[in-house]
Formats: C-alpha cells, sequence, structure tokens
C-alpha cells in the first residue's frame, strides 16, 4: 500500500479568497462563526521557568466576501493588477484590571512634555467642558444605523448586551480584525469564541488598530483603526459609535500600516502610511484637504521630510503634523516608554529613531539585509528590538546607540516581536517573537550573557560603546563607514551633512564584531503564517494569518499565576 | 526620407507588404496607443552602446520558454553580458548594423488588426480546427486583451523582429552554443530598436544539434539549462583560449589588447582572462568533517556554479541556505573513514561557502522526488526571498563573507508539475524597474510583483531560480534615495503639473520629423540612419567601437558574410525606438497604402499559413505530450511492479552514487561516509532521490529509480523522436548500457545497466530522457557527477576538453536537515 502524501499545500489564505475562489478554493459564502478547539496533546511551549499550555486555539470566521466584491477570477497568475493590501490577524487587549498592567521599570515618573506643547493652536480646542472627567467625548456616527457605504453591516450577537452586563468587569477585551470583518471579543468569558460585536466593511480592510489606555473605561473605549484604504475608524465599541478620519484618503490615500494612540493623548494619535508617511491626527478634528505646508521639493534629501510640523499655525484641522520619511513602506512604529522618542521601521530595511516631540531623526540604523518589519521597545526603554526580512531578531541599545546583538533562530521572517514584561528585571530581558515560519520564539538576553563571536573577542572592549563620546580610535572607524553608509553618499551634499544634520547613519556591523543570541525556545505553533505575538500577565497569545488566535497559559507554578490568582 | 516597406519573417517569405488596407479608426485604438512597457521606456535618451536599454521578447518555438527566460536573465546581468559581449573581441558595430539590417524586420503596425479579423473569419468557418490547436489555457474567447496569449500575438505582429544569426566568424569562433548567445546579445546590443521580438533560433539549433535532450518539444527545466549553458560557454571560451594560444602566437600582443580595451566602452572590465565565467558565478565549497576520535578536521573544496537548496514550507530562502551548513553526524553505517586515526570514525560534517560568487544563482527544488508517487513532484511551499541576501554559512576565512547580493532576477515556474508547464522571468533592470518575460511579451511589473511567487498564491506559479547579483549598500542607497526623489517627484508633478525633468523629455518627444534627433544619436547610431548603411565613417570620431584596430582573427569583411540571410535585404522603415515611430508608420502607411495593397493581402494570406502551421506545431506538441503522459502513466505503474521487491536493496545500493551531489562529492575519498546518506534517506519517508535531486528534475519522465539497481537489465521506456539518432548518439558513451528497441513505433527502452558504472563516480541513475540525446551526451549526468569524472565529461562536442578546467562543474545541493 502506498500512502499518498498530502496534496500540495494550498493553504485558505482568507485574504486571498477572491483569488483562491478561482483555483477551485473553498470560499466561505455564508457568515461562519468563530470557533474554538482545545488541541489534543496541546503545544507545550518548555521553558526554564516551567512550561506554557496550550489553553485553547480560537478559529475567527473569514467573512464571505462583499455582494460587491465578487471574486474576481483571473486565471493568470502572472497579471500584472496590484493585490489590495491586507494583513493578518492581529490584536488590540485591553483590560480595565490594574492587576493586569505589566510592571513599570521607569525610575522616575514620565515627564515628558505633550506633543505639539507651546503650540497654542494646538492647545486643547476651545477647551472642552469637562463637566465630568469620566464623561468621554464619543464619536458621532452611529456604526449600527450608518448608511455609509464604508460600513457594510454590523452584527451585534444577540447575547452579547448580557453578556456586558455579566461579564467579569476586569475582564479582558480583545479587538482582532480578519479579512473585511473587524472583532470584539470577551477573551476572559466562558464563551469566548461568540463576538460580541462584529463589523464589516466594504471593501476596505482593517490592517492595524489600537486602543487608547488613558481613557479606557468601563463604558468607553477609543479605537482607532486604519485601513487598507487610507481610511482611519475612530470606534467606540460601547456606544457603537464611530467617526471617519482621512476620509477616502484625503489626507493621504495610502494604506495604513500601523496606528497608536500618542502616549498620554486623548486625542492624537500616529499613523504610517505605506507612502513612507507619519501623520498625526486628532480624532475630534475634521479632514481637510491636505497639501504639504512646505512648498515644492526639497533641494536636499533630508531623513525627514516634514510636510506638516506641529508647530504649524494651521491647527484647525487634520492632520496635527505629518513628516515624510521615505518613499517606501514604513512596516512599524513603536514609541519608547518614556514617551519621548519613537523607533520607526521600514522596508527600505532602516531602523529610525526619532525625537517625535522635536521632530527629529537622531539615528539610522540598518537591518543585516532585507526590509525590517517590526520593532518593540524594552520595558525600561533601553533596548529596541526589531525583526525583520533577514530573518534576525536585532537588540539595539538605546542610550549607547548601537547594535547589540543578533538573533538567530526564525526560519523565515520575523512578523511581530514583543517584550514580556513580566519576565524581565534590570538585567535580564525576556521577548518573544513570531514569524512566517509558524513559529513562536523565546529569547532570554542580559547584556553580560551575550558572547562576541571568538574571533573577535578583543575587540569588544572597544567596540563603540557611545557615539557622543567615542574614544579617538573607534571614532575614526565611525566615520570611516558611516561616510561610506551614509544616506546621502553624492559627495557635494556630504559638506553640509554634520552642519544641518545631527543625524547619525550607522554603518552595519559585519557578523564577525556582532553577539548572535540563540532563542531559549522554539516551536511550531500553526500551519499558518503567525503575525502577531503578545504578553498578558497569565498568557502568551498569538494569532496567525488565516485567523488562529491561540492562548498559552504561563506556568502554573509560576510565581506570577499565583500572585494573580488571588 | 525612404518610407518603410513593411515586411514579416522568413516564414512569410519577406514579401514586400504593402500598407494594409486602411483600418477602420474607430477599430483601430491600438497604434496610437503606447504599451505599458512604452511608457517606462519612456525618456530613454540616445540608444546606449552598453545594450542595457534593449527590452526584447523572446519568441517561443514550442516550449522553449526555459531558455528564453534563463537567456533574458543572463543579459541583464550586466558583467555576465559585458562579458560575452566583449569576449573574445566585441563585434564592431558597423559589422553588427550591416547583419542587423537584414537580421531585424518591421512587421506592419496593423497588422494584428487584420489577423484578428482574419482569425474571426476563420472562426467563424473553421472553429473546430482553432480550438484543436490552442493551449488549453487560452481561453475560448479570443478577445481576452488582457490575456497573455493575446499580448504576445499582437507583439509577434507589432514589434520588430530580430533574428540573431550566426555571426561567428566574425570574431573568430567557430559555431558553439557561446557563439550563438553572444550573437543574440549582440544582436539585442547593436539594435536600432529598444524593444522588439528576438529569435533565439539559431541558438536553439545549436543547442539541440549539441544536445540531443533539448531536440524534442518537451518540457525543460530551466536550472538544467542554466547550469548546461554556463558549462558550455565555460567550455567553449576554454577551448577558444587553447586555440588562441596556439594561433596568436604569431600576432602582436598589442593589436588582441587594443580589441580588448579600446571597443570596451562601458567601462567595465573586460573579460580578458577566459575565466569571467567563474569569476561571476562560481563558488567555492568547503565541507569540514571532524573526526570525532581524534579530533582532526579535513577540508575539502568543491566549486559550484549555483546553489540549489531543499525547501521547507513556510521558510525563506536564508534558512534554506542557512539549513545546509547545520552539523551533521557522520555515524552508524555512516561512519568517516579518517585517514589520520585510519578506520571509520564517527564524524562531525558541514558545508560552508569559502567564496561566494559575485553572481549567485539560486536554484529552488520544487521537484521533489516522491517515494510514495515515484516520481518528482512539485512543492508549493511557500518560500520567501527578499530583495537583499547576505549569507551566513560562510567559512572564517572567507574573504567578504558579509557581502550583500541584491535580487535582479527571478525565474518563475507556472504549472502543476515538472513536465510541463512555462517559464518566465522577472528582471530588474539598471534603470527602468522590474520588468516580466514572457517570451514574446515584456511588460512592466511593480516592485512588489516579484513578491507573488513565494508558492502560496493560487495560479501555481513559484520562484524556482533567484538570481542574486552583488551590491553594495552604498549603491543600494542610491537605489533608494532615487526611489524617494522620485516619488516626491512624481507627487509634485501630480500637484504642480510641470514637472521639472523636462531635460529628459528632449529625445521622445513625439514629432513627425525623423531626423530631429540626429545629433545625439550620432554618437550611436541614429535610428533613421540605419538603412543608409555607408554611415560608418561618421561614427569613427565619436564611437569608441570603431575598427580602427585590425581584426586579430579575422579580417573586418567577413562578418558581413555569414550573417546575411537567405531572403534578399530590403530598405527598411526608419525605426524610432518609441513612440513617434508609431505615428510615424501610421502615416507613412497611408501614403503607400494604395501600393502596398496587393502585397499586403499575400503577406495576409502567408500569416495565416504561418499561424495555421504554428497551431499545427502546438497540436502536434500537444499530442506528444499526451502520449508521453500516457507512457509515463503505463511505465510507471511497470516500473512499480517491477521494483516491489527489489526496492530495499536499490535504496541502498544506489544511495552513494545518486545521493545529493554533496554526499557523492566525496565519494572518492570518503567511500564510507557518503553512504551514510542513503542510509539517511532511506530513513526518510519522502526520500531524496537517488539521483543528485537537480538531476533528477530534469528527468522528463517520473523515473523508477529501482529497477536500476536489479543485476540484469531492466527496461526503461523512453519516448524519443528520432530513433535514428540512437547509434551515434550511443556510441561516446560507456557508461550506458545497450539499448533495446521497443516493439512499439516510436519508443525505445534503455537498459540501464547499473554494474557498468558501478565503480565510476557517475551517478547511475535510471535515467530516462525524452530523447537518446541525453545519454549520447551525458551532459545531465555529468555535470550533477560530483567529482570530476575522466571518463565522463568526453562527450562529443569537445575536443579540447582535456584540461582540467572543463571539467563541468555541477550545480549545489543543499540537503536539508532533519527538521526540529
Amino acid at each position: 500500500m502506498f500512502v499518498l502524501p498530502p496534496p500540495p499545500p494550498r493553504y485558505t489564505i482568507p485574504v486571498a479568497y477572491a483569488a483562491g475562489a478561482a483555483n477551485g478554493m473553498a470560499v466561505p459564502v455564508v457568515e461562519t462563526n468563530n470557533t474554538i478547539s482545545h488541541p489534543e496533546g496541546g503545544c507545550p511551549l518548555q521553558v526554564g521557568e516551567g512550561t506554557y499550555t496550550l489553553k485553547d486555539d480560537l478559529l475567527l470566521a473569514t467573512p464571505p466576501p462583499h455582494p460587491s466584491e465578487a471574486p474576481i477570477i483571473n486565471p493568470n497568475p502572472l497579471a500584472t493588477v496590484p493585490n489590495p493590501p491586507t494583513c493578518g490577524v492581529k490584536l488590540s487587549l485591553v483590560s480595565l484590571d490594574p492587576r493586569k498592567k505589566p510592571p513599570v521599570f521607569l525610575k522616575a515618573a514620565i515627564s515628558a512634555p505633550q506633543f505639539g506643547e507651546g503650540n497654542s493652536a494646538l492647545a486643547p480646542p476651545a477647551a472642552p467642558p469637562a463637566k465630568d472627567a469620566l464623561k468621554r467625548r464619543k464619536p458621532k456616527n452611529n456604526i449600527i444605523k450608518s448608511s455609509s457605504s464604508f460600513v457594510s453591516r454590523v452584527i451585534t450577537h444577540e447575547t452579547s448586551a448580557k453578556r456586558l452586563n455579566d461579564r467579569d468587569p476586569n475582564g479582558v477585551f480583545a479587538f482582532a480584525n480578519i479579512n473585511r470583518a473587524f472583532q470584539w471579543l470577551d477573551i476572559t468569558s466562558a464563551s469566548k469564541e461568540d463576538h460580541l460585536t462584529k463589523v464589516l466593511f466594504t471593501k476596505s480592510h482593517m490592517l492595524c488598530h489600537d486602543i487608547n489606555e488613558l481613557t479606557k473605561t468601563s463604558s468607553h473605549l477609543d479605537i482607532v483603526m486604519g485601513s487598507s484604504a487610507g481610511d482611519i475608524i475612530w470606534y467606540e465599541p460601547m456606544s457603537q459609535k464611530y467617526a471617519r478620519i482621512n476620509k477616502n484618503g484625503v489626507i493621504n490615500n495610502s494604506p495604513v500600516t500601523h496606528i497608536k494612540w500618542l502616549p498620554g493623548s486623548e486625542n492624537l494619535f500616529m499613523a504610517s502610511h505605506a507612502n513612507g508617511v507619519l501623520v498625526v491626527y486628532d480624532k475630534e478634528k475634521e479632514d481637510a484637504l491636505f497639501t504639504p505646508e512646505n512648498t515644492g521639493i526639497p533641494e536636499k534629501e533630508i531623513p525627514l521630510e516634514i510636510l506638516k510640523s506641529v508647530n504649524s499655525r494651521n491647527q484647525k484641522t487634520n492632520p496635527v503634523s505629518s513628516w515624510k520619511l521615505a518613499s517606501q513602506r514604513i512596516s512599524n512604529f513603536a514609541f519608547s516608554p518614556d514617551q519621548r522618542h519613537l523607533a520607526v521601521v521600514l522596508e527600505d530595511g532602516s531602523l529610525r529613531l526619532m525625537d517625535y516631540l522635536k521632530e527629529e531623526v537622531l539615528d539610522i540604523f540598518r537591518s543585516y539585509y532585507g526590509g525590517l518589519i517590526c520593532v518593540c521597545w524594552s520595558p525600561d526603554g533601553k533596548y529596541i528590538v526589531t525583526g525583520g526580512q533577514d530573518d534576525l531578531l536585532t537588540i539595539w541599545s538605546f542610550p549607547e546607540r548601537r547594535i547589540v546583538a543578533r538573533c538567530q533562530g526564525h526560519n523565515s521572517w520575523v512578523s511581530a516581536v514583543a517584550f514580556d514584561p513580566w519576565r524581565c528585571d534590570q538585567k535580564t530581558y525576556r521577548f518573544g517573537s513570531v514569524g512566517d515560519d509558524c513559529r513562536l520564539l523565546l529569547w532570554d538576553f542580559s547584556v553580560g550573557m551575550l558572547h562576541r563571536p571568538r574571533a573577535h573577542h578583543q575587540n569588544s572592549t572597544r567596540q563603540r560603546t557611545s557615539l557622543v563620546a567615542p574614544n579617538s580610535q573607534s571614532a575614526a572607524r565611525t566615520r570611516a563607514d558611516s561616510g561610506a553608509n551614509r544616506m546621502r553618499s553624492d559627495s557635494e551634499r556630504t559638506e553640509n551633512f554634520y552642519e544641518f544634520e545631527p543625524v547619525t547613519s550607522h554603518p552595519i556591523e559585519p557578523r564577525s564584531r556582532t553577539a548572535m543570541l540563540p532563542p531559549i525556545m522554539s516551536k511550531i505553533v500553526g500551519t499558518d503564517p503567525i503575525c502577531w505575538v503578545g504578553f498578558q500577565n497569565d498568557c502568551i497569545m498569538t494569532s496567525s494569518l488565516e485567523g488562529h488566535i491561540r492562548t498559552w497559559d504561563r506556568p502554573s507554578d509560576s510565581v506570577i499565576n499565583n500572585a494573580n490568582s488571588l | 526620407m525612404k518610407k518603410g516597406i513593411f515586411h514579416r519573417g522568413p516564414r512569410n517569405g519577406a514579401t514586400n507588404t504593402p500598407s494594409p488596407a486602411p483600418p477602420n479608426p474607430k477599430k483601430d485604438p491600438q497604434p496610437p496607443q503606447i504599451s505599458p512597457l512604452e511608457k517606462r521606456l519612456q525618456d530613454m535618451g540616445p540608444i546606449r552602446v552598453d545594450g542595457s536599454d534593449k527590452f526584447f521578447g523572446m519568441e517561443n518555438y514550442g516550449n522553449t520558454c526555459y531558455c528564453n527566460s534563463i537567456l533574458q536573465c543572463l543579459y541583464y546581468s550586466v558583467p555576465f553580458r559585458e562579458a560575452v559581449i566583449n569576449y573574445p573581441q566585441r563585434t564592431p558595430l558597423e559589422s553588427l548594423e550591416a547583419a542587423l539590417a537584414q537580421n531585424l524586420r518591421f512587421p506592419n503596425p496593423n497588422a494584428h488588426l487584420e489577423a484578428e479579423a482574419q482569425a474571426a473569419k476563420q472562426k467563424a468557418t473553421v472553429p473546430s480546427a482553432r480550438q484543436a490547436g490552442v493551449t488549453p489555457n487560452q481561453p475560448q474567447k479570443p478577445e481576452d486583451k488582457e490575456s497573455p496569449e493575446y499580448k504576445k500575438k499582437i507583439a509577434l505582429q507589432t514589434l520588430p523582429i530580430l533574428e540573431a544569426k550566426n555571426n561567428s566568424t566574425s570574431y573568430g569562433m567557430s559555431e558553439s552554443l557561446f557563439t550563438s548567445l553572444k550573437d543574440i546579445f549582440e544582436s539585442l546590443v547593436g539594435s536600432q530598436s529598444r524593444i522588439g521580438i528576438i529569435r533565439p533560433q539559431q541558438f536553439l539549433d545549436v543547442l539541440r544539434r549539441e544536445h540531443e535532450m533539448f531536440r524534442t518539444a518537451m518540457h525543460q527545466d530551466a536550472h538544467e539549462f542554466l547550469n548546461l549553458l554556463l558549462n558550455e560557454v565555460v567550455s567553449n571560451v576554454e577551448a577558444e583560449a587553447t586555440k588562441q594560444s596556439f594561433t596568436e602566437k604569431a600576432l602582436p600582443p598589442s593589436e588582441s589588447a587594443d580589441s580588448l580595451g579600446l571597443t570596451n566602452s562601458s567601462g567595465s572590465k573586460s573579460p580578458n582572462t577566459t575565466r569571467w565565467v567563474h569569476e561571476l558565478f562560481e563558488g567555492i565549497l568547503t565541507s569540514e568533517t571532524k573526526c570525532l576520535t581524534c579530533e582532526k578536521v579535513s577540508q575539502r573544496d568543491e566549486v559550484f556554479l549555483d546553489l540549489s537548496v531543499d525547501l521547507e514550507q513556510h521558510s525563506s530562502v536564508t534558512s534554506c541556505l542557512r539549513k545546509f551548513s547545520a552539523e551533521e553526524m557522520l555515524c552508524e553505517r555512516n561512519k568517516f573513514h579518517c585517514d589520520n586515526c585510519g578506520g571509520l570514525q564517527e564524524a562531525e560534517k558541514r558545508m560552508k561557502i569559502k567564496r561566494l560568487p559575485r553572481v549567485l544563482a539560486l536554484h529552488l527544488k520544487r521537484f521533489k522526488y516522491t517515494e510514495d508517487l515515484q516520481r518528482l513532484q512539485k512543492l508549493f511551499h511557500r518560500v520567501v526571498y527578499p530583495y537583499h541576501l547576505r549569507l551566513f554559512n560562510t567559512t572564517d576565512d572567507a574573504e567578504d563573507p558579509d557581502r550583500l547580493y541584491e535580487l535582479y532576477a527571478v525565474v518563475v515556474h507556472i504549472g502543476g508539475g515538472p513536465y510541463h508547464g512555462h517559464y518566465v522571468a522577472i528582471i530588474k533592470t539598471e534603470d527602468r524597474g522590474w520588468l516580466l518575460f514572457d517570451d514574446e511579451l515584456v511588460e512592466p511589473v511593480d516592485k512588489n510583483y516579484v513578491r507573488n511567487f513565494f508558492g502560496d498564491r493560487p495560479g501555481l506559479a513559484c520562484a524556482y531560480v533567484l538570481f542574486y547579483q552583488e551590491t553594495t549598500l552604498e549603491a543600494v542607497l542610491r537605489e533608494q534615495a532615487a526611489e524617494d526623489q522620485a516619488s516626491s517627484a512624481a507627487a509634485a508633478e501630480s500637484s504642480t503639473q510641470q514637472p521639472n525633468g523636462n531635460l529628459f523629455h528632449v529625445h521622445s518627444v513625439p514629432t513627425d520629423d525623423p531626423n530631429r534627433l540626429t545629433p545625439i544619436h550620432k554618437i550611436t547610431t541614429a535610428p533613421g540612419q540605419m538603412p543608409v548603411h555607408p554611415e560608418v565613417p561618421e561614427h569613427e570620431p565619436t564611437t569608441p567601437h570603431a575598427p580602427l584596430a585590425p581584426q586579430p582573427v579575422q579580417p573586418p569583411e567577413v562578418p558581413q558574410a555569414p550573417p546575411i540571410p537567405s531572403e534578399p535585404p530590403r530598405a527598411l522603415s526608419p525605426k524610432k525606438s518609441d513612440v513617434q515611430s508609431r505615428k510615424e508608420k501610421a502615416r507613412e502607411e497611408k501614403e503607400m497604402r494604395a501600393a502596398q495593397k496587393a502585397a499586403d493581402k499575400a503577406a495576409k494570406e502567408e500569416r495565416e499559413q504561418y499561424e495555421k502551421m504554428e497551431r499545427i506545431r502546438r497540436k502536434e506538441a500537444d499530442q506528444l505530450r499526451q502520449a508521453q503522459i500516457k507512457q509515463e502513466a503505463a511505465d510507471l505503474e511497470k516500473a512499480l511492479r517491477d521494483s516491489k521487491q527489489t526496492s530495499k536493496v536499490a535504496a541502498v545500493d544506489i544511495g552513494p552514487e545518486n545521493g545529493s551531489p554533496r554526499e557523492s562529492s566525496k565519494f572518492n575519498i570518503f567511500r564510507r561516509g557518503s553512504r551514510s546518506i542513503s542510509h539517511r534517506l532511506s530513513k526518510d519517508k519522502e526520500k531524496e532521490p537517488r539521483v543528485s535531486t537537480s538531476t533528477s528534475d530534469i528527468a522528463p519522465t517520473p523515473v523508477p529509480e529501482v529497477p536500476a539497481q536489479q543485476t540484469e537489465p531492466v527496461s526503461l521506456p523512453v519516448v524519443t523522436k528520432d530513433p535514428s539518432e540512437l547509434s551515434s548518439s550511443y556510441t561516446s558513451v560507456q557508461t550506458f548500457p545497450p539499448i533495446q528497441e521497443n516493439p512499439s513505433n516510436d519508443n525505445h527502452v534503455y537498459n540501464a545497466n547499473p554494474k557498468a558504472n558501478g565503480s565510476s563516480s557517475h551517478t547511475n541513475l535510471p535515467f530516462i530522457s525524452t530523447s537518446p540525446g541525453t545519454l549520447n551526451n551525458s551532459n545531465p549526468i555529468n555535470f550533477h557527477s560530483p567529482v570530476y569524472s575522466p571518463n565522463g565529461n568526453g562527450s562529443s562536442e569537445k575536443s579540447g576538453n582535456s584540461n582540467g578546467h572543463t571539467t563541468r562543474w555541477r550545480s549545489f545541493s543543499f540537503k536539508k536537515s532533519a527538521a526540529s
């Protein structure tokens, strides 16, 4: 007997179902429900502190195509029509439970000024009558009754009102995008697979979303989400109200690749667009046709082209500010814990560190090769970790402005990275990463344990520790290197480089001079690329391209778990 | 100005084609429309001499897409193109022009309209005949203007057609695969048109003459072809070098220096050695084996021209490349013979790259032999590839271990299996972005388009061969800066209407006056001057290619002689590469319409004839394939039956020779070590093919591997086209057993007698080929043969092969290490 091998792996990508239909793939035609499963044998993650056990695997239902968006059957695999942008499932989690807050590592209280502080035009617009501090301003339009062509329909689960009333007030809400749907889930409830509300959009796919941590209350959540069309939705799920910002791409018509509320801001959020522009919007402000305020093409290439400064006097309408970093896609960005800095990663392979309050780029680092995809800060703000198309995670020291180590372990591109603040302390750091190789990897690093490659051990002591005050020898090398690798290599332009641009463009460290860090755990956790990873006080969660949301409980003997099971 | 007289390709007999009947203006949106490619090629400035501005499709002669896609990839490798053009010397542009003047044809721009009308008519009358001939892919409605088939048809009918002719005597070489490659490249470089279609007929003729494996209309493996071509170029060049070393002694050395140095205008290094293929594509792999008993590390270097990597689902090229450097234990039955301890010992082995090639050709092993099915199966694994790459698995002493590569070409295989399908190439050109080369069709594509072929998308299209070329970070940054600038300029343009890029527009301003563009065009060759050949003196002051220096090998008159086509030369219409040529032509046609009417009609008929023939040819090919498939199925069954009892023995026995080349490469030295593979393999569920995987990739029929291992000869049926070739083809091969004739008419049975090969290092796979040529030439086997086998490579084509350099480098297969 011959055992026939499985058919060629043609897994269904929800995002490409239109094309899938053309290929004879099963495509949902009716609205389906989320399903939950508890895989036999689990998928335990074994690490030093114990075993993380897979609690469940929640599969989000891929919505059927919108009636107006009939699957385009194009049998030609070489068709040059561009594919609409889409992405796998990402989660935004929110809990009101103070115990679920990640530990804070910053010694001093955050004292960063507000974005645009000092610009009177940005001063609290007309001093909104704060009758009740808890009474949050809601968006204007009701999403259920909306006649917008952007929103297709809203499906509220029949029991959701009851569930909302009965739920544990400290439970965790999750918001997830899948295809053209956006689901609101209560992942601490018993029936967590049933969505509370599902919003279906007509054509656009939501690519990213974020919840405002500052304004969250039991009756109010400010969510912003960015779509493949460039439109941004400000959504308040409790009241089912929404507002549309950057409507029809009036400010920037390129897909929104990442979106985050400005730390410490109730109204302002930042969105990165696929055309390399970072825009700060105000959820309260109206759109206006945007023309760059600085006229013409800049004479010289600069790392940051300010299309509109936060200091602009014209702050009646969106955007608050708009900066062009490159023409390439901005993959991701992250705010530093001290709320002063911004790390941006781009498809061109650069990591750009910004003082976003001053609208300046400070440093440019580069991936080993290929584009960068994800970035995050260590909870204490000392380190930045990036992941990219070189299959590597790279640890950068923020105060020293240098590469610390490259982490090899993924078999494909790294799609997301996050620190586990519950397992970080001042000396050691834990972070996790997921990638297109369907793997979840966990990493531990402490500066002391990093060993540099043998051949260059002696060099490590005079490794550039700081670019601010380098010793002469390494300074010479830095200059030489960065001279060759700087953003602008045209000789006539470099003349003015140091006068006007305090930006340091760092050379790529050769492999022989960089520490290589192995993972402490590597596990294939699914059959489709994983695109998001998050740490909670009691679990690790991942979500995948096709909509699998997996949750691992922390080891039962873990101190944390004991502390929280009170 | 002479007005153009259009004629079609040789099959049409090159009749004088008067302008067609006035096309119905309502029905004629085509001529004024510029194609996406033409749009991309705006602002190109004058024709360049380095060939970087030529974007030609290649005619498909029936399943020759493997050849077309690889040739395109090689052409757009700048150093390779330069080397080919400049070795042994660059043909002077003038003589090229003379040849090209006869080889380039400008078709009637309205031809397709009539062909269409004709086709419609024909379809109405004989619908069945048409349908039988079309490829299964072709939609029933022929009016699908977006279909590649339609676009190709239009391209063939409207674009200039360039026939690559043998010009080898002009640079003093005898015709070979290299010279025909050079002829193609030179034709493109010397062409006055930027776009068009080149006919690699001569190249294919040579290929088929020397390699019988390619004689059928069968689907061939593009990677195999690449490897064969590079090896051929190496041996052709080296044969030439040996020849020159005899003849050149008589010549003053300065002249040859002139021909190499002076004529090289583009500033690239001229290939003054014969090792330029090696310098570009060759890398060195080191296998380090550490005996666990005495701790002694033994090393062994091997060269490769391309790397074949095993694939895993959801992996990246980086990871596939890294996998092969993973340590591997040689233990149990697999032990390593340590010279130091003098016995079989457990050892640790790993492969690393010691010298990085300048052009890294990566072959993704999408065709995997599955034991269960006993044949190759295509893997649709999602394997991502970045635009840039560095290699992790370098040795400590490797030079420039952090070398940065950029992806510049992707060969895509479309189809469900290894025995059929289609190849296209997606190539990053020097300054016009990414283009899709699909036989006759050349289309600009978005940079993101390159990422559509990871393997997970519907449509069965997967990247199959990736070409990475060395680059520097500065170059990458420059390019990114240029992209930034372009995008902001585009943004500015859209808002301000008037772009500031007018400087570039000078040469592409559509104009009715073809003579307007002369001043700069003189530098190269003005399009308008082409028919008037005695322009040559004008070039001398400006062109560095002026053939002032006497040609060392060949008098300058000779070049013109051979390439003259059989048709009488025609006056050509002044061809301009850009939009205006279309308009110009349209206008001219109007004037000449009356005169040309009659001839046009004739041409039409001929076109029909041609199309008919084409259809018949395709039909034949189809039928052949059908027959083949049937045959395969039958064979498979038979082989399965035959093999059942013996399969286990075979798996072990055959392994050492046929395991992945990396293993077998050490066969001579670590005889025992290589056996480990077979052991390992037999443990694997999905066995590595016994053959070096890449070899098995091309086996055009399912290879029942087992029977060959039986002691008595086992019949392996082969479909062949021309039985008469058998006798001659067979003579040079000693490693293969005699051939028996099958009772059936066209099918031949080969007895692969493994005993005959047992002692050689040959891959004595039960090689089944579509043509006897496979056996004759021993190429497909030979260049995969792990060691430079002395007996394997004296095949018929080369006599000067005796020195060691001409050994064929095989491509290198990486073995997948066990997944964690």
